[in-house]
């Protein structure tokens, strides 16, 4: 009996201790919560600055959630619904906004940054996505590992030979990154063109990862010379590194865009919070973003340092008209899936 | 008179039957609730519409999709290439341990335990470090011939996959053959020679025939794991063309947003190990009909002569190379960056450094995994001890009832993380909800296991002690916690480590059902690994792997628990 009685109590110590040391830390801290992408809450990202600095002006709590690519996060915030525990959330871009608009989860807020920002950017006329910063997709090559004469300079030279193995790219059913470039494939070579564009680059793809953190870890480990990405993303090693050996290829028939948003959950129960960081992110937090995120920022009075020279404009940029978008995406990706899994 | 002791005793019959009928409900009921429930909404998910109702739609869709039947045959011919991969590995080994007796015979035998102590993310983790473009063998070679390019290039490739899962299963092969070989008849062998066939030939036609149901037998054991292969292929494959059935599932309901596609393949899937496990059932049954079983007399196995003990000295050291260098690779990592020792990355776990990208939750996660594995651990044990004894002590209906026990080992672990997932999502609840269903998720996985270790066990208490307590005048509760319990101590002690251990590295339906709020050991690994940060990584390894030597060390211990 005595055991019995050990094991008992026992058991019924784990099934006590457990559900107070979980809600013992909800309770005590209560930050905000921010839903953002791995690449802002990562090392290469502006989440742990920015947070940091915030919490000391406003002597509050922020708890920065990294799920995943971004559409990765869309799709479980969407799967949460309304019993999300995210007050914010942070990167959905322009291209893949119609499914969380039309979720009915954003609330919007007119913030008075928004003044500051070029009316080009304001994707979302209900402001429930407010844009913080902006980029083109483009290609990056290491310098070192492929020499400039071989350097493309169209989408279609990627299909070459020369480049077996040689690229990373990213799987559009799980990344914003991805589906840029489906779309630039789109926009680039037409209904009837994109699909064959895949089925060329198939053999010179290294691999295809699930998001660009991977794509890009990969690509700085050496694995491969080419890995799609941003215009911008040369500046992060500039700036921390000191080195040009990653510069961006600029392609002369222009490169696709997106824009990155930040929205405000209608279920939060801390909308002045919530509102005031969001109005920092437009603000104070532009330059820190720009240079972290490897992105333009979205405010025009941001000043930006010299290393910004080495992420070039592209002469043309491209966008996918949105209703084009919501009523073909599906049958691209299926598309796409059927051709890269041949 | 007569008739008095008999109704007596009937009636003392019936009260122990009672009782040790009872103790199987609270596993029942656990079985019942969180396993079969999850499982039955799962599946049943696959049968709605997306705007509600009925349909076979949905079904029929997913068994007719040129990409779904692509993953399929992609699953299937991967699981076959893997499982051959480990016979070419496996076999002579176990040719070797069961014709010669040699020294190093108990170190290989050892190394059968590693699959069932190691978690996949380890093996992942190991894999990249051990065999990476920048890993330790690459640059050992790049060194050693002074060249500028990494020279052996297999990650993110058929090849990383088809050996990873070599080296997690040849054990497994290696260990359920040698086993059945040793208890062979080798009379036959020797007759065969007196005959005057040659060695060649009468292994070929004496030797290797016997030993075909136990080869059949264990190949599908290993096919089957590799079918549910899931974090070896998340990291180590890549991209559409290399993705199994388990990650088209995890990605459809957790990157996609797409529950009801998950449900549907999760179906197909099963339908397909439905069929495997009815192959290895009848493969098993086949075995123990088989001679090794019915006759244990066999010949001394012969002291090894000079070139049988090169051979088995040669195998020795090329099987613990591969299965230890990317496990001590792990453990290098984690203290040397670029040829510096350092402990900057436990720093970093303890809190004592500001810790970069997610090393940040990294002592949270250490802190939930043991909490959550001890939870788990004593549960388990409570539940698999009294349904052990439950399955034991009754007349009727045992097999059914182990057969229940031992369910959730049939199905994968990432589809019964997505029952948990569908449920999480129509619930509200903080974090506490989260985590109780994390730990109710690793009970119903580890419990076979608890049960596993126990039963054996059980079946060595007489049955007599119970009764003579019983004269003695206890009750069937005394009897059963104050004279059988202690007696199982022991396993008991083993069946918590093992079960402790499985929730320390479980990461399949973790994964799948765990809000970004939760933050286990293997899921911090996995966000590490996949944003590069290795060193890190690394270091929670070494934690995993003082875990998993922990359990290797305790179950060489409770010899004759082969968790297979």
């Amino acid at each position: 009996m005595k055991q019995h009685r050990t094991l008992c109590v026992m058991v019924a110590i784990i099934l006590l201790i457990l559900p107070l040391y979980a809600q013992g830390r909800v309770e005590r801290q209560e930050p905000l919560v921010v839903y953002a992408y791995d690449a802002f809450t990562g090392d290469w990202g502006p989440g742990p600055d920015l947070v940091a600095e915030y919490e000391a002006r406003y002597d509050t709590r922020i708890k920065l959630v990294g799920s995943g690519d971004a559409v990765s996060m869309m799709n479980r915030l969407i799967a949460e619904g309304k019993s999300s525990p995210a007050d914010v959330v942070v990167g959905i871009t322009d291209d893949m906004a119609g499914r969380i608009l039309d979720s009915g989860l954003l609330t919007p807020y007119r913030s008075p940054q928004l003044a500051e920002i070029p009316t080009f950017l304001h994707f979302d006329e209900s402001d429930r996505l407010l844009p913080f910063d902006y980029g083109n997709y483009a290609f990056i090559v290491d310098s070192e590992k492929l020499d400039r004469s071989l350097w493309p300079t169209s989408l279609a030279d990627l299909t070459d030979s020369r480049y077996r193995n040689k690229i990373i790219l990213i799987d559009p059913r799980t990344s914003s990154v991805g589906l840029g470039l489906l779309l630039w494939t789109v926009e680039e070579f037409g209904a009837e063109g994109w699909l064959a564009w895949w089925e060329a680059v198939k053999a010179n793809v290294l691999t295809i990862t699930d998001g660009w953190s991977s794509a890009y870890g990969l690509f700085t480990e050496g694995e491969a010379p080419l890995v799609i990405s941003f215009t911008t993303s040369p500046v992060y090693h500039v700036l921390n590194e000191q080195s040009t050996r990653y510069q961006t290829l600029i392609f002369p028939s222009g490169h696709q865009a997106t824009i990155e948003g930040v929205g405000i959950l209608a279920s939060s129960t801390r909308q002045e919070e919530a509102r005031r960081f969001v109005d920092f992110l437009l603000s104070d937090a532009q330059e820190k973003i720009a240079i972290a995120n490897s992105m333009y920022p979205a405010n025009a009075s941001t000043t930006l340092p010299a290393a910004f020279d080495w992420a070039p404009k592209p002469s043309r940029s491209i966008s996918t008209d949105r209703t084009r978008l919501e009523k073909n995406l599906e049958r691209w990706l299926t598309e796409w899936t059927e051709v890269m899994s041949r | 008179m007569d008739r008095g002791n008999e109704s007596m005793r009937s009636s003392a019959e019936r009260e122990r039957s009672g009782f040790y009928q009872r103790l199987a409900l609270p596993a029942l009921v656990v079985i019942t609730l969180f396993f079969l429930v999850p499982l039955l909404i799962t599946l049943s998910s696959a049968f709605i519409k997306t705007g509600g109702g009925l349909s076979v739609e949905r079904i029929v869709a997913v068994f007719t999709d040129a990409y779904t039947l692509r993953v399929m045959r992609f699953t299937l011919i991967q699981a076959a290439l893997s499982t051959l991969a480990s016979l070419v590995v496996a076999l002579p080994g176990a040719y070797l341990l069961s014709t010669y007796s040699f020294r190093s015979k108990r170190l290989i035998l050892a190394l059968s335990a590693v699959p069932f102590v190691i978690p996949s993310i380890l093996v992942v983790l190991g894999f990249v470090i051990f065999f990476g473009n920048n890993g330790f063998l690459n640059t050992a070679l790049m060194k050693l011939f002074s060249l500028s390019d990494p020279p052996i290039r297999i990650l993110y490739s058929y090849k990383a996959i088809i050996l990873a899962h070599t080296f997690y299963n040849f054990p497994i092969i290696m260990n359920l053959v040698a086993t059945y070989a040793m208890h062979l008849d080798r009379r036959l062998e020797a007759v065969s020679y007196t005959l005057g066939a040659s060695k060649t030939k009468t292994f070929f036609s004496v030797t290797l025939p016997r030993l075909l149901p136990a080869i059949i037998s264990a190949s599908s054991l290993v096919f089957l794991f590799c079918f549910s292969s899931f974090a070896i292929i998340l990291v180590l494959g890549g991209g559409p063309r290399y993705t199994t059935m388990e990650v088209e599932i995890y990605r459809q309901a957790r990157m996609m947003g797409n529950t009801g596609a998950a449900a549907a393949l999760s179906l197909f899937s099963i339908a397909v190990t439905s069929l495997l496990l009815v192959a290895y059932n009848r493969s098993q049954q086949r075995l123990a009909k088989s001679e090794a079983y019915r006759d244990p007399l066999s010949l001394e196995k012969r002291p090894a002569g000079l070139p049988g003990r090169i051979l088995a000295a040669l195998y020795t050291i090329i099987a613990l190379l591969f299965v230890l260098a990317p496990i001590i690779s792990v453990i290098v990592r984690s203290v040397y960056s670029s040829r510096t020792f350092t402990l900057r990355w436990y720093r970093q776990l303890l809190n004592l450094e500001r810790a970069t990208s997610h090393m940040g939750s990294a002592l949270t996660a250490l802190v939930n995994s043991l909490l959550i594995a001890f939870a788990v651990s004593l549960l388990a044990v409570a539940l698999g001890t009294a349904l052990a004894a439950s399955i034991e002590r009754r007349r009727r209906s045992r097999g059914a009832l182990e057969l229940l026990g031992m369910l959730s080992m049939t199905v994968s672990s990432v589809i019964i993380g997505l029952g948990y997932f569908l449920i999480a999502s129509r619930l509200t609840g903080g974090a506490s909800l989260s985590y109780t269903l994390v730990v109710l998720a690793h009970l119903v996985i580890a419990l076979p296991f608890a049960l596993r270790v126990m039963l054996p066990e059980y079946r060595k208490i007489p049955l007599s002690y119970a009764h003579s307590a019983r004269t003695l005048g206890s009750t069937p509760a005394r009897a059963f916690f104050s004279v059988e319990l202690p007696l199982l101590r022991s396993a008991m002690v083993s069946a918590a480590i093992f079960a402790f251990a499985i929730s320390m590295g479980e990461f399949n339906a973790t994964l799948t059902l765990a809000s970004s709020t939760i933050v286990t050991l293997p899921i911090v690994m996995y966000r590490l690994i996949g944003s590069y940060h290795y060193q890190g990584a690394c270091a929670l390894g070494t934690i995993l792997i003082a875990v998993s030597a922990v359990v290797f060390i305790a179950t060489g211990r409770a010899k004759g628990t082969h968790h297979a």
